[in-house]
């Protein structure tokens, strides 16, 4: 019963984030209006390092992902709210949930401007003389 | 225990205490003399008095029993027990000191020629670490090496680490000691009550000789699958005792049964008409059983699966035949220690005791057949048709079967098969590396480092060696199982077994011990709250100059439960900003390189400059292979 739940909440969750982000998908890059700084600060704070990194490279990346979630403020605080505001107390992915009594609007708009603004840092791999050396070493016949 | 203090004094003892009372006394009236007096007749003080023995006033004032001639033991039933152990080939015996197991510790210390070597004594500083050391140890080698466990608090300060090797099936001897005759809070009626549960056996023998039996018994079990750990309880008496006449018995190793011929032959007939038959294989029991695995795939030109990247004892994971091959519609599959649709080969696990030795209804739940389909541990459905025999004592007779049954013809074309696989293996190879390695490099050069970078700059450094992943690498994200080739039986330890924290560290410390005679080093990338349950051990590991370099994966927290607690957070919509209340490692930050020092290890850190990561792993690894053990701290990403 708990799993039917949990699929159809993630189907309602998904369709609200999927129909917000079509809207916005033609747009170009959407504003950013919070204070990075300060984002940085709460997303230190509430932990949002756990699962995303320091750097938003983690189990589950947030930078430079596309990810519709990502798309807007709006979409992305839609996406915070949306397990308090959709389906309530059913956990849908591994994200907490944030109602609005325990991260303010404002908080969300300087954390969504601290995601924006996380420097990428995927270098080319030919860049990287430890993985050159690792592909060379690979290519290497087999030795028991 | 003697009567002696409460027996009639002999007539002789009679008159030798009225002597000494005399002598005491003319001591007494001499001890009245100056210093300056005996310094001008040194001759008169010395013949004027005898001094008594400490003993002699003991037994005299009747505070100690007299010596009993027949604990004057030329021949210590311990020294055979050690002899056993000796014959038996047990290289270490880690432990903790403790008084009921004296006896043995002195004849490991003092008997034999050198004393101390086969088996060498292990000082761990806690019982724990020193069941992790025969842990990653057997794991390491695929037999068992011994702990010494005291009475009661020791077996329950061990009891985690048994309950974790006895999930893992890995083979080793506990030996307890027993002195009923000392603190009683240290004796037990059945000592191995305390933790028959996760054992596969245990004996208290009544008599030296069948302590010697109990000891050979004990190591045949281990190795027997279901493989794990047993004990063996020795009463202080034993180990005490005057061994005259008893012999050690000759050690007659365990005998494994295999299939018989009549299947041998049948799944020989069945691999040699498949076209494209295939070996599903799982972790065998020795080195010996990975070389019979790898002999029956070359032989048949199979392509093999592999639990290299898993745990030890798996298929070399670059063997050209290891990987998908060249055709993945397979037509037979041959499961050597894994699942098959047709036919697999599998050993008892642990699990198969629990009706008859789980006394306390643990239940095992991780290791049910029919364990819930959900949740972490849950079993997998069988496929196909399973032999519960040992694959590694069956391939043997396979591979004769095949030898004596294959035509030219097929050889030829197992020739040609055999090459498809070799090429089509290491593109997927390639292919997967450089798809790896697209993952690897993100936030290749931010600060803290990220843990791909720590498994990426060691590989380079370590792949000529002949190295050993001791530690669990599942909470640092387990890179080295995309980047590093798992081509050796102890390439990678595997896990804690049943997820018990504090493994680590004595593990590795365990798997360094075999490694040291062998040129081996051993790798430890290890998680912080892991180390601090038991970080005795890298005293251990320096004392006694194990090739072990520990790089800490520091991200200050026991990762995995702040995550849990945000997640609950999550759920109840109370926010996340309070989740590092007991999750993690600050005010203060703890600082593992001075730790380690203070345990008199090599170290240096922590290091959160991702670009001085390499040239610290070079120093560590020159140190290691120099003998030393090293450590590096090192802050990282949370996973």
């Amino acid at each position: 019963m708990r799993a039917i739940m949990n699929k159809i909440s993630k189907t309602i969750l998904s369709l609200t984030l999927t129909s917000a982000a079509a809207t916005l998908a033609a747009q170009e890059p959407s504003a950013v209006n919070g204070d990075a700084s300060a984002g940085a600060q709460t997303y230190y704070v509430y932990g949002c390092y756990g699962c995303h990194g320091y750097s938003g490279y983690g189990r589950k990346d947030l930078n430079n992902t596309g990810s519709a979630i990502l798309a807007s403020e709006d979409v992305f605080r839609a996406f915070m709210r949306g397990r308090a505001d959709v389906a309530p107390l059913l956990p849908v992915t591994d994200m907490p949930n944030y109602p609005a009594n325990s991260l303010s609007d404002a908080q969300v708009s300087d954390l969504y401007a601290y995601i924006r603004s996380m420097p990428k840092d995927v270098p080319e791999t030919g860049d990287i003389e430890t993985f050159q050396k690792i592909l060379q070493a690979a290519e290497r016949p087999y030795q028991p | 225990m003697s009567t002696d203090k409460f027996a009639p004094q002999t007539e002789a003892a009679k008159i030798g205490r009225r002597h000494f009372l005399k002598g005491t006394a003319a001591g007494a009236a001499a001890l009245a003399v100056t210093p300056a007096a005996q310094a001008q007749n040194p001759s008169a003080f010395a013949a004027s008095y005898s001094a008594p023995s400490y003993q002699q006033i003991q037994r005299d004032t009747g505070l100690l029993e007299a010596p009993n001639p027949e604990r004057s033991v030329v021949r210590p039933g311990s020294d055979l027990m050690v002899q056993v152990l000796k014959d038996m080939g047990v290289e270490f015996v880690a432990s903790n000191n403790g008084s009921s197991f004296e006896g043995i510790q002195e004849s490991i210390a003092n008997y034999g020629a050198p004393p101390n070597q086969m088996p060498e004594y292990i000082t761990a500083l806690h019982e724990e670490s020193s069941v992790d050391m025969a842990n990653g140890y057997g794991k390491a080698e695929g037999r068992p090496m011994a702990a010494m466990l005291h009475g009661t608090i020791g077996i329950q300060h061990a009891s985690m680490a048994i309950y974790q090797a006895f999930y893992s099936g890995t083979p080793m001897i506990l030996i307890v000691g027993r002195d009923d005759g000392f603190i009683q809070a240290h004796t037990a009626n059945d000592m191995a009550a305390l933790c028959r549960s996760f054992t596969k056996w245990d004996a208290q023998p009544k008599t030296l000789p069948e302590c010697l039996e109990a000891l050979q018994e004990a190591y045949r079990q281990a190795v027997t699958p279901p493989t794990g750990p047993t004990v063996v309880v020795i009463d202080m008496e034993l180990q005490k005792e005057e061994a005259r006449d008893v012999v050690v018995p000759p050690f007659r190793p365990a005998v494994i049964e295999g299939i018989d011929v009549a299947t041998a032959r049948d799944i020989a007939q069945q691999l040699l008409a498949a076209n494209n038959p295939r070996l599903a294989t799982g972790a065998f029991r020795t080195p010996e059983g990975v070389a019979a695995a790898v002999e029956l795939a070359e032989l048949i030109g199979a392509s093999a699966s592999t639990s290299a990247t898993q745990g030890p004892m798996g298929f070399p994971q670059r063997h050209p035949l290891c990987g998908p091959g060249a055709d993945t519609a397979y037509d037979y599959v041959l499961g050597l220690e894994a699942n098959s649709p047709q036919l697999s080969l599998q050993r008892p696990s642990v699990a198969a005791l629990t009706a008859t030795r789980d006394t306390a209804g643990i239940g095992f739940g991780g290791l049910r057949a029919n364990a819930p389909a959900e949740g972490r541990g849950a079993a997998r459905p069988q496929q196909g048709t399973t032999l519960s025999i040992d694959a590694q004592a069956s391939i043997p007779a396979i591979i004769g079967e095949v030898s004596r049954l294959m035509t030219p013809e097929q050889r030829r074309l197992i020739d040609e098969r055999k090459a498809r696989h070799a090429q089509a293996n290491q593109e997927a190879r390639m292919s997967a590396l450089r798809d790896a390695i697209e993952d690897k490099k993100k936030g290749w050069d931010l600060s803290p480092v990220s843990t791909a970078r720590i498994y990426a700059e060691l590989w380079p450094l370590i792949m000529n060696e002949d190295w050993c992943l001791a530690s669990p690498s599942s909470f640092s994200s387990s890179h080295h199982m995309q980047l590093w080739d798992h081509n050796k039986p102890y390439s990678y330890l595997g896990g804690q077994g049943a997820g018990g924290m504090g493994y680590g560290l004595g593990a590795c410390t365990g798997a360094a011990l075999a490694a040291r005679a062998r040129g081996r080093i051993v790798i430890n990338v290890q998680t912080d709250g892991d180390f601090n349950y038991a970080p005795g051990s890298v005293w251990t590991a320096v004392h006694h100059q194990l090739p072990m370099l520990t790089v800490m994966h520091n991200n200050r927290a026991w990762h995995q439960e702040f995550m849990f607690i945000q997640y609950m957070a999550g759920v109840r919509g109370r926010g996340t900003d309070r989740g590092n209340i007991g999750t993690t490692l600050r005010d203060p930050f703890i600082n593992y390189a001075k730790l380690a020092e203070g345990y008199g290890m090599k170290a240096e850190g922590p290091i959160d400059d991702p670009t001085q990561l390499a040239a610290a792993l070079q120093r560590g690894i020159d140190t290691v292979k120099g003998g030393e053990p090293y450590l590096i701290d090192v802050l990282t990403q949370p996973r």
